[in-house]
């Protein structure tokens, strides 16, 4: 008896692994592949939590209010450790997420070989480097420290 | 269009690696935007007055937009992949997330571009 239209769960289908019809099905054997599926799809969750505050607050809310995204509006949010918390997780999660996503991109259009590697490895340094610029800026970022008159101003 | 027929499944999925590269960039050019604040008050607020023009606040919307999609249809995707039963509603599930995302970008889209706008006194 059929109930409903259930396009997906029929057994013995080798699409079956894939309900989402996702880039990938769960990769079967246990490993780095497994784990950054696993990966993608929680840090998605808790990215719909962070990204869609984010942009709530700075595009939103800041627009709402009336106030302007400036270097005293930066101050006065990281002042406060719970915000720079909030934007290093928001970070760490959406860079590796969206880096990793692009790889799986790079890997679905170009045959395996050396143009893929290339693609790949120079996707992943960028990612790396901007990673630790991001990360050195919440961090360090310190009003006293920071010069009155930047050397472009 | 496309020389053959094209379902909403596929444009979904599309549409997801779409947002998902577009989001990923502007990401990339927002950190070194944001290392600007190193460089002292004076540079930082000199950088953030070349984002206050229409053709940029046009890109916020397109890529508040993309956030909006990419997180609607990847709920959907988790939703599906931890629990196969709910593809019984692929197809409206498919739906919800377009409409979905249509009908919330119509209240974020109007507050985004309210500077800009021809009622807002220009």
């Amino acid at each position: 008896m059929a109930i409903g239209r259930r396009i997906w769960p029929v057994q013995g289908d080798p699409l079956r692994r894939n309900p989402s019809r996702a880039a990938r099905p769960r990769p079967s054997e246990p490993g780095f592949e497994r784990w950054m599926w696993y990966f993608t799809r929680i840090s998605g969750l808790l990215l719909v939590v962070l990204a869609m505050g984010h942009m709530g607050i700075m595009h939103v809310l800041v627009q709402l209010t009336g106030q302007q995204i400036n270097f005293a509006f930066v101050l006065a949010r990281w002042g406060n450790p719970f915000w720079r918390i909030y934007d290093l997780l928001l970070l760490v999660l959406a860079l590796v997420h969206g880096a990793n996503g692009a790889r799986i991109i790079i890997g679905d259009y170009l045959e395996r070989g050396g143009l893929r590697s290339l693609l790949i490895g120079i996707l992943l340094a960028i990612t790396f480097v901007w990673l630790l610029l991001g990360i050195f800026v919440i961090l360090t970022f310190n009003p006293d420290g920071a010069p009155a008159i930047g050397p472009f101003s | 269009m496309f020389g053959y027929r094209i379902s909403w499944s596929q444009l979904a999925w599309f549409g997801h690696r779409l947002s998902g590269v577009g989001v990923l960039v502007y990401l990339f050019m927002h950190i070194v935007e944001n290392t600007t604040l190193v460089l002292g008050p004076g540079v930082y607020n000199t950088t953030q007055t070349y984002f206050r023009n229409l053709p940029v606040r046009l890109g916020e919307i397109l890529l508040m937009a993309a956030l909006v999609y990419h997180s609607l249809n990847g709920l959907r995707v988790i939703a599906m992949d931890f629990w196969p039963a709910t593809t019984r509603w692929y197809r409206p599930l498919t739906y919800a997330v377009i409409i979905g995302t249509i009908v919330a970008m119509i209240p974020l889209g109007l507050i985004m571009i309210t500077p800009y706008a021809p009622w807002n006194g220009r």
